[in-house]
C-alpha cells in the first residue's frame, strides 16, 4: 500500500506540475488569459511586414508604428464583421475623441505656459499636459475583401481622423500569418463566411513592440497605459530643441 | 470542440485500454488474481492518474494549445493513452468503494466544467466558436450524468448479484475492503434492482458461477 500510496503522490505530483505550467501558476485557464500574460513578460516586436491602406503606402509596419514617437494601439479587424470589430469600431472612436480632447487640452495648457511663462500656475492642469501622443491603427486580417478601397469606406463610416486613427491591411498572404502569429490573433471561420478572433486592444509602444493587450471594453485603461509609456528616444529629443 | 473533448478523448482512452488489454492476454483472470502489483494496489495510483489526466484535459488552454503546438498534442495523445491504459489496469481491481470516489471526483469535475462552459458569456477557447463551446458543455454534463446513472445500476447489478452468491464469488471481486457496500446495495436497491430482473443474462450467469 505504500508503493500505491508513493505512485499515486507521484501522478499527482506531476499534474500539479503541468497545470502549473499550463494556468501560469495557475493564474489562467484560457490561451487569451496566458497570452496576456506572456504580452507583458515579453513584449513582442512587431514583425517587418509590409502593410498598405488608405494613406499609407506600403511601408514596413515597425516604421509605421515608430513614426509618431508615442505608443500605439492596435486592433486587429475585417470590414464585414458586424459583431464584435463593431465593439472595437466603437472604442476606437471613443479612444480617437479621447486622444484629440487630450492633446487639445495639452496644446492648450501648452500655449498658456508658453504666453505667460512667469506667473506661477494657480492649479495644475485636470489633466497633465505632456502626454506621449498615442495613434490608433486598424489592420484587417482579411485582405481579400478589405482592399484600400474597402478600408477608405470603412474609415469613413467610423469617421476616423486620419491623423488619429489609420487602417491597413497586409497583401501578402504568408506575411499576413507571421503577423497574426507575432501577435498571437487566432482567426478562425465563423460557419457565416466571417471569422471568430480573440478581438483584443493591442497596446505597441514607441518602439514597434507590444506590451500589452486589454479586453476591448477596457478603453480607458488601455488609453492611461499608452500614454504612460515613455516616447521614443529620438522624438523626445527632436521636441526638445 | 465537442469532437475534440467528447470524440477525440474517449477515443484516445479506448485506444489506450484496448493497448493495455492487448498486453496482458490472460485477461480477467489476471485482475482478479492476488498478485496484483503494489504499486497499484486496489487501482488506486492508476484511478488518481486517470483523474489527473483527465482534470489536466479540461483546462480551455490545454485544448488551445493542442490545436497549435504538436509538442503539447503529443504530450496530450501520449497522456490520454496511458491514461486509458491505468483506467483497464486499474478498474477491476478498484471495487465499487474505490470506483465510487474516483467516479464521485471525475464525474461532478465533468458537470461543473460543462457548466462553465455553457454559461461562460465570452470564448474560452481560441481556436473554437461560442456555439461550440455551449455544445461541449452540454455534452459534458450529459456524459457525466450518464456515466454515473450507468455506474449506478452497474454497481446495483454486480451487488445483488454478490448477495445472491452469498459470497464474493469469482469475477466479482469485491475487495474486502468493501465494507460499506451492503449499505450502498440497500441505498441503491430501488432501481438497479427492478431493472435487473428483465435481464435473463444475467441469472445466467450467476447461476453458472454458482460453486
Amino acid at each position: 500500500m505504500l508503493r500505491t500510496a508513493l505512485a499515486s503522490c507521484l501522478a499527482v505530483v506531476l499534474a500539479w506540475a503541468a497545470a502549473a505550467w499550463l494556468t501560469h501558476d495557475f493564474r489562467v485557464f484560457t490561451a487569451e488569459g496566458a497570452r496576456r500574460i506572456e504580452v507583458r513578460e515579453h513584449p513582442v516586436k512587431a514583425p517587418a511586414v509590409q502593410v498598405a491602406g488608405p494613406g499609407v503606402d506600403d511601408v514596413a509596419l515597425p516604421l509605421l508604428l515608430e513614426e509618431h514617437g508615442g505608443a500605439t494601439i492596435v486592433d486587429f479587424v475585417y470590414t464585414r464583421c458586424v459583431s464584435v470589430c463593431a465593439a472595437l469600431g466603437s472604442g476606437f472612436q471613443q479612444l480617437q475623441g479621447r486622444i484629440a480632447a487630450g492633446e487639445a487640452a495639452g496644446a492648450a495648457a501648452g500655449n498658456a505656459a508658453r504666453n505667460a511663462p512667469r506667473e506661477a500656475p494657480r492649479e495644475a492642469p485636470r489633466e497633465a499636459p505632456d502626454y506621449a501622443p498615442v495613434r490608433l491603427l486598424s489592420v484587417s486580417f482579411d485582405p481579400a475583401h478589405d482592399d484600400i478601397a474597402a478600408l477608405a469606406r470603412y474609415a469613413g463610416e467610423l469617421h476616423a481622423d486620419p491623423d488619429i486613427w489609420r487602417f491597413v491591411t497586409v497583401r501578402d498572404a504568408g506575411a499576413l500569418d507571421s503577423l497574426l502569429r507575432a501577435f498571437r490573433v487566432v482567426v478562425i471561420p465563423d460557419g457565416f463566411a466571417g471569422y471568430e478572433h480573440n478581438a483584443a486592444l493591442l497596446v505597441v509602444d514607441a518602439d514597434a513592440r507590444l506590451v500589452r493587450a486589454f479586453d476591448y471594453d477596457q478603453l480607458e485603461e488601455a488609453l492611461h497605459f499608452a500614454r504612460s509609456l515613455p516616447r521614443s528616444a529620438k522624438t523626445a529629443r527632436a521636441t526638445r530643441q | 470542440m465537442a469532437t475534440h473533448m467528447l470524440v477525440q478523448f474517449p477515443l484516445l482512452l479506448l485506444a489506450g485500454a484496448l493497448l493495455h488489454a492487448s498486453r496482458s492476454t490472460s485477461g480477467d483472470a489476471r485482475f482478479a488474481s492476488a498478485d496484483e502489483p503494489a504499486w497499484n494496489r486496489l487501482g488506486i495510483a492508476g484511478l488518481v492518474f486517470a483523474a489527473c489526466v483527465l482534470a489536466l484535459g479540461m483546462i480551455p488552454r490545454l485544448l488551445d494549445l493542442a490545436l497549435v503546438d504538436a509538442r503539447v498534442e503529443a504530450a496530450k495523445i501520449a497522456a490520454l493513452l496511458a491514461a486509458g491504459a491505468a483506467l483497464h489496469a486499474s478498474w477491476r481491481r478498484a471495487g465499487l468503494v474505490v470506483q465510487g470516489f474516483f467516479l464521485g471526483n471525475v464525474l461532478p469535475m465533468t458537470a461543473v466544467v460543462g457548466m462553465l462552459y455553457q454559461d461562460a458569456p465570452a470564448r474560452l477557447c481560441n481556436g473554437y466558436r461560442l456555439d461550440e463551446q455551449v455544445l461541449a458543455g452540454t455534452l459534458l454534463v450529459a456524459l457525466a450524468v450518464a456515466l454515473a446513472l450507468g455506474w449506478l445500476v452497474a454497481a446495483g447489478i454486480r451487488m445483488h448479484r454478490a448477495e445472491n452468491i452469498g459470497v464474493h464469488g469469482p469475477g466479482v471481486a469485491l475487495p474486502s475492503t468493501c465494507a460499506s457496500a451492503p449499505r450502498l446495495a440497500a441505498f441503491t436497491a430501488g432501481g438497479p434492482h427492478h431493472e435487473e430482473r428483465s435481464w435473463p443474462e444475467d441469472a445466467s450467469t450467476t447461476t453458472s458461477r454458482k460453486p
